[in-house]
This record gives C-alpha cells, structure tokens and sequence, in this order.
C-alpha cells in the first residue's frame, strides 16, 4: 500500500515544514468557523444538558444550576417525549424504505430508455427537494384539504368521501410521511443515477451474452454494485428522517393530539417556546445517540459485503 | 430537514452567547438627551414594521435630530430573537411587544417601567394598560388593542327563523342549533386545539367571572367559573355544532361564505377581509357584542404594546418617539393604515374613525374594549397557553370538563407563580 501512496518530500508529516504551516493558515477560517459554530454550540448543548437552564437565566446564565443525570431520567418518565420518539421511529420506519425504494425505482427507470424525457423527469423528481418548505406546504396543504382539496376533488367526482387527513390521529402521520417521501426521493434517485452510470457497460454486456435477463441482471449486476451508494444514501436518509421537524412543524404543529410530534419538534418547543434549554439540551443528545447508534448498525449491516 | 441540526445549535448558541457575557442588564450610565443628534433603533414585527418605517418618517420630520432605523422581525421569530438579544446585550432601544410575551421579558428584567408622568392610564383602555403590568409597575405603553366581536350570517339566521344577534350564550347555542337544523353544516366555529384554541375560550372563562389567576396570584383554571366554561365550549362539540377535528390553515372567512360556519369569533380586521374577499356577503352578516355569561360580555384583549430597554442610551428619545406614536392623532391614522384598533381612547373621536367606512361595525369592538379584560402578565404564558389547548383538545373529544379542569390546575399551579 506505501508503495502506492505518492510519498513526496511535500507530503511527508513534517510538523514544521513551511507547507505545512501553509496548510493550517488556509484551513484557518475553517477551523475557527467550525470551532465556534460547531465544536463550541455541541460542548455547550452538553454542559447545559446537565443543568436547570431555563428563561431567566438567559441574562443570568451563572445561576442555572447543576443537576447531574435529571434531565435525561425525566425524559424517560415523560410520556410527551416517549410518543415524540414513538412517532419518531414511525416516521423512520415507513417513510426511509419508501424514500430509498421510490428513488431507486425512479432511477432505474430513469436510466434504462426514454431517452427523450429524461432530463424533464430528473428535473421534474428534483424540484421538491430544492422547493421551500413553506411553498411545499401551500402545496400540499391544497391536496390534503378535506373540502376543496385535490384529493378530496377527485373523490366527489369518483362518488365517495375523503377523510379529514391533517384532523385525523391515524392520518396525519402517515400523509406527513408520503409528503416526505416526495420532498426526499429526488435526492436518493440523483445518487441512485449517478451511482448507476458508474456502473461500466461492459459488466452490463457481458451479463447479456452471458444470458442474464432484465431481472437477472438487475439483481446480479446492478445491487451489489449499488452497494456503496446504496449504504450512503440509506445512512443519509434515515438521519434525515430521524431528524424529521419541517413536515409537522408547518403541516400540523405536532397534532391532533399530538399524533405528530417528534423529537425534534418537542425538542424546539421546549426550547424555544418554553425556554427549558436544559431538557431540550438533554433531548438533543438523546436524539444524537440514536442516530448514531442506527448510523452504525447500518454501517454494519451493508458495507464490506461489495466483494 | 436541515432544520433540527439548526436547533440544537440555535440552542447552543443563545447560551454560548449568554456565557461570554459577564455584565448585563444593569442599564447603562451614558444617556443621551431629547434633542441631541442619535439614532433610535426600534425593532417592529412583520409588515406592522414596514408601516412603522413609514410613520417614523413623519416623526423625524419634528424631530430632525433624531433618525429612526426600524427593523422587521417576523412574528414566528421574534422570541427567538429578542432573547438571545437579551442573552447577548445586544437588544435595541424600542421594540413592539405583543401583549402576551410581556410577561416573559418583564421576568428577564430588560425592559424600563414606564414613565407613568407622561403616558396616562386613563388614556387607554384598562386592559390594554393592565397586561404590561405586573406589581403595580407598568412596563409597555399600550399601541394598539385586539379585541373579539361576533361576526353572524344574518341571511341564515332569518332562514331559520332569527332575526336578532344572540345575547347569551344560550342563545347563541340556540343560534347554532337552529343554523344546523336548516343546512349549516355546524353551527358556529370554534377552534377545537392546536396553537390558538385559548383564543376561542377565553371569553367563556371572562365572561363567566372567572380569570386565569386567582387573587394571589396562583392558578384559577380549575375554578368553578374555568369548570362551567369548559362546560359551555365543550357543548359545541357535544352537540355537534362545532368542527371537532383542527384543520391546520383552515380559512374561517370561506366556511362561513359558504354557509357551514356560519357564527366565529374575530377581531375588526375580519370586516374588511370580509368586504374584500367574499364580497357576494354583502348585507348578509353582521358583527355583534361577543355573547354574555352571567358576569356580561367579556372578550379577551390583546394587542401590542411600545417597550424601551433598560440597557438603551436613548430612553428620553425612546418616550418621544412612544409618545407620538400613542397621540390620539397618529392612532387614528394608523388604524386607517392598518385597521388595528387603537389603544388610546380619544382615538375614537377622530374622523380617520368615526367617518371611515366600517364606523358601524367597529362600535361593537370600541364596546367590547370598554368591558374586555387582559392577558395578565405571565413569565411562563406560552406554557400555560399551550396547557389550555392540551385540555381543550381532550374536552373538544369528549372529555370531562370538570376532570380535566382540576388536570390543568395541577400542571399549571407549577406554572403560575409571582
């Protein structure tokens, strides 16, 4: 492997080489933004996640007090933050394999034939992931709505009735996932594509006179090869997705009764609305757990097996 | 999806802030006189700030030595904001204050107590005054009220054979009842949870002779007025006269256009939204006084209120500034700019108002102001309110009312506390 690696005198560790000090003054603005807006804001989070940091001590910070593990025991105990996080995985569960499944179909699709319309249709899939939230929400606000809404439109001429989704605990949730899915599948069919068109068209040939069918070919040649991306785009998606907030934030605000609140929405109101930093500090860190703790159960589980 | 990661920074950074803070609050020594040249700076809220901008114009016209810069903050962001300003010291002279977040800065010790030598209490009307207060000391002027009337179809009303505004809730309820009887899909509309349901409520409570605080202070929401309210707004829902199910952005304006909700309960600014997007109803509604439980007509009220911070350097600019804008004069014209009622009473007197096209509907909102009753000021009010909706929603579904009241005494008991 050294052998590989270009080893020029440039490259080699040499603390006090002038490149090198070269090297930390450009990645100096970097570091300084990472530091005070990332590694700073995260060590805070966790100090204040072991405190009592409320309104007041917003002007009087030295005064919250240190309350060791309480935060995070009275979350286990809080039946609001339970359901948040019941929701949450809800959420996950349904809406990553239908994010992943949808993209990956599209692109497939997307890739073999119709030639013509292909850049309509990737643009067509793409234009909901860069669309703002508060413009996909008028949007689907429209569809959903029960008395004039797309949906219900079209079940009045069909001849039966719609249900209310947003006013309905076992609908809001699952119309929060499908408008998810469709903000979210552009991105996994963009990576799907590109990771598709790496694949070299002689391994696709030599399938073909082998006498591989469509299927046969697809699932030989085209998913292990798939593997890395498949790996990157699941692990994106599930933190996305674990991290869900803008869909019932500006859909539902967490209800009816709240059916759709997840960590993350819990999170903010006990922060922002109720100023309690220290439970949402606390809130924060659990969350961070389980993404990373799914993150590396998913690493896991799909890489390495490519060869 | 970004959002989240956002938030726990967001977080982080208010206290990051707050932490690399050592001196604070304290007011500062170095103050500025009437007249001497400065800038003011005032933060304004959504597209009121826009029209602020404009009014400030006139005033820099009087006074050239003072320049106003006004800053639009959108209403979803300005807690956010104005508390990290807080956390940082970095808040700006003057700011717009809806009546229901004084409370919360009021605690955070930010604002300067008014000068009650210059602004009058008898100048406006008392709830307006009454929700910047807490301890007998005044923290806000008030600049503009909120207030709710009864918006009714009478076309309806006279179909189902009523051809006079409900006066008490029961007739009201009887109102609905006979709507629902000749086609209205519900009877009235009320919101039945989400952020907001207190709105609807609140005037069951008031004009029951119940209130939010007892006496000394502490939580009233499990008292025998807050239990009989919650009986009376729950009975819509019982009967099925009222909508259920929240319908997140649903338009009150277009349900009751077409019939299916054909009484709610609204501010002034309803009168020209009406006029203006379903002008088909024309003479066919009406506005009237909120209907009366035994302690009268009782309509919640809100509204905005001019604050100075403690750590500004212009407050003797800062109470001009306030104090033009709360002028009878300046009053009148912002209601014609913006249809928000003014909080001064002689306001009224002006043609701007008492000539303008909606005079006759607005005489129900100047009465409900005269009997209104406030907000008062809670540090913890978004906790509270979101308390209330909690026991509304449940009570909307067919709760008790009088298990569920005794559920939100206990939670908010810990919420309440001077």
């Amino acid at each position: 492997m050294g052998q590989q690696a270009p080893t020029g005198p440039e490259l080699r560790p040499d603390r006090l080489s002038r490149q090198n000090l070269a090297g930390w003054l450009y990645s100096t603005p970097f570091l300084a933004l990472f530091l005070t807006f990332m590694a700073f804001p995260i060590i805070a989070t966790l100090l204040m996640s072991f405190t009592d940091f409320g309104l007041r001590n917003v002007t009087h910070p030295l005064d919250a007090r240190f309350v060791g593990l309480d935060n995070y025991t009275a979350l286990f105990g809080d039946p609001k933050f339970m359901k948040a996080l019941f929701n949450t995985c809800y959420f996950v569960v349904l809406g990553v394999p239908l994010t992943i499944g949808s993209g990956l179909v599209a692109a497939v699709l997307l890739n073999s034939g119709i030639d013509r319309f292909r850049t309509f249709f990737r643009v067509g899939f793409y234009v909901p992931v860069v669309t703002a939230i508060v413009a996909v929400a008028v949007i689907w606000r429209f569809v959903l709505d029960p008395s004039e809404g797309l949906i219900a439109g079209l079940g009045a001429q069909l001849g039966f009735s719609t249900p209310d989704f947003l006013a309905s605990k076992a609908l809001a949730m699952p119309s929060l996932i499908v408008m998810a899915v469709w903000r979210n599948m552009g991105t996994a069919m963009v990576l799907f594509l590109a990771g598709l068109q790496a694949i070299p068209v002689e391994v696709r040939e030599a399938a073909k006179l082998d006498g591989a069918g469509a299927f046969q070919e697809f699932r030989r040649i085209t998913v292990p090869l798939l593997r890395p991306t498949m790996l990157y785009v699941a692990v994106m998606t599930t933190i996305g997705f674990l991290n869900v907030f803008e869909e019932p934030f500006v859909m539902t605000d967490g209800g009816p009764g709240d059916s759709t609140l997840t960590v993350s929405l819990h999170m903010y109101k006990e922060g922002f609305s109720f100023f309690h930093m220290g439970s949402a500090s606390a809130m924060a860190y659990v969350l961070f757990t389980i993404v990373l703790a799914v993150t590396l159960l998913q690493f896991r589980l799909l890489k390495d097996k490519t060869r | 999806m970004a959002r989240p990661a956002k938030t726990v920074t967001g977080i982080s950074v208010a206290v990051a802030a707050a932490l690399s803070l050592t001196a604070c609050g304290g007011g500062s020594g170095a103050q500025q006189s009437a007249d001497a040249k400065q800038t003011l700076t005032v933060w304004g809220m959504g597209e009121e700030a826009k029209r602020l901008a404009e009014v400030a114009k006139d005033f820099e016209k009087d006074n050239p030595n003072v320049t106003v810069k006004v800053t639009p903050i959108g209403w979803d962001v300005v807690g956010q904001k104005m508390t990290a300003a807080a956390a940082a010291g970095k808040l700006p002279d003057m700011a717009q204050m809806g009546s229901t977040m004084m409370g919360q800065y009021i605690a955070l010790d930010v604002l300067e107590p008014v000068n009650t030598k210059t602004f009058k209490k008898s100048d406006f009307f008392p709830a307006t005054w009454n929700s910047n207060v807490v301890d007998g000391t005044a923290y806000g002027v008030p600049w503009y009220a909120d207030v709710r009337g009864l918006y009714y179809r009478t076309d309806l009303a006279k179909k189902a054979g009523v051809d006079k505004a409900p006066v008490t809730w029961a007739d009201h309820h009887a109102l609905a009842e006979a709507y629902k009887k000749n086609g209205a899909q519900y009877g009235t509309a009320l919101q039945p949870g989400n952020t907001g349901a207190w709105q609807s409520w609140l005037q069951f409570l008031y004009s029951e002779g119940g209130s939010l605080t007892d006496a000394d202070g502490k939580s009233a929401l499990g008292s025998p007025e807050a239990v009989k309210a919650f009986e009376t707004w729950g009975s819509y829902f019982k009967d099925g006269l009222a909508k259920k199910n929240f319908v997140p952005g649903a338009d009150v304006a277009k349900t009751f256009a077409k019939g299916e909700e054909p009484t709610f309960m609204s501010g002034p600014w309803m009168v020209q939204n009406l006029n203006e997007q379903q002008p088909q109803l024309k003479g066919k509604w009406k506005t009237a006084p909120l209907p009366a439980g035994p302690k009268g007509s009782v309509s919640w009220v809100g509204g905005a209120s001019l604050v100075t911070f403690k750590d500004s350097e212009h407050k003797a600019a800062a109470e001009k500034f306030t104090q033009y804008l709360t002028t009878p004069e300046t009053q009148a014209a912002w209601y014609g700019a913006t249809k928000s009622l003014p909080a001064n009473k002689a306001a009224y007197d002006r043609p701007e108002i008492k000539d303008s096209a909606e005079a006759d509907s607005l005489k129900v909102f100047r009465g409900a102001l005269d009997t209104g009753k406030e907000i008062p000021a809670l540090e913890k009010w978004n906790e509270i309110a979101a308390a209330i909706e909690g026991t509304l929603e449940k009570i909307a579904q067919g709760g008790d009312p009088a298990t569920e009241a005794k559920k939100l005494q206990a939670t908010t008991e810990g919420l309440i506390s001077r």
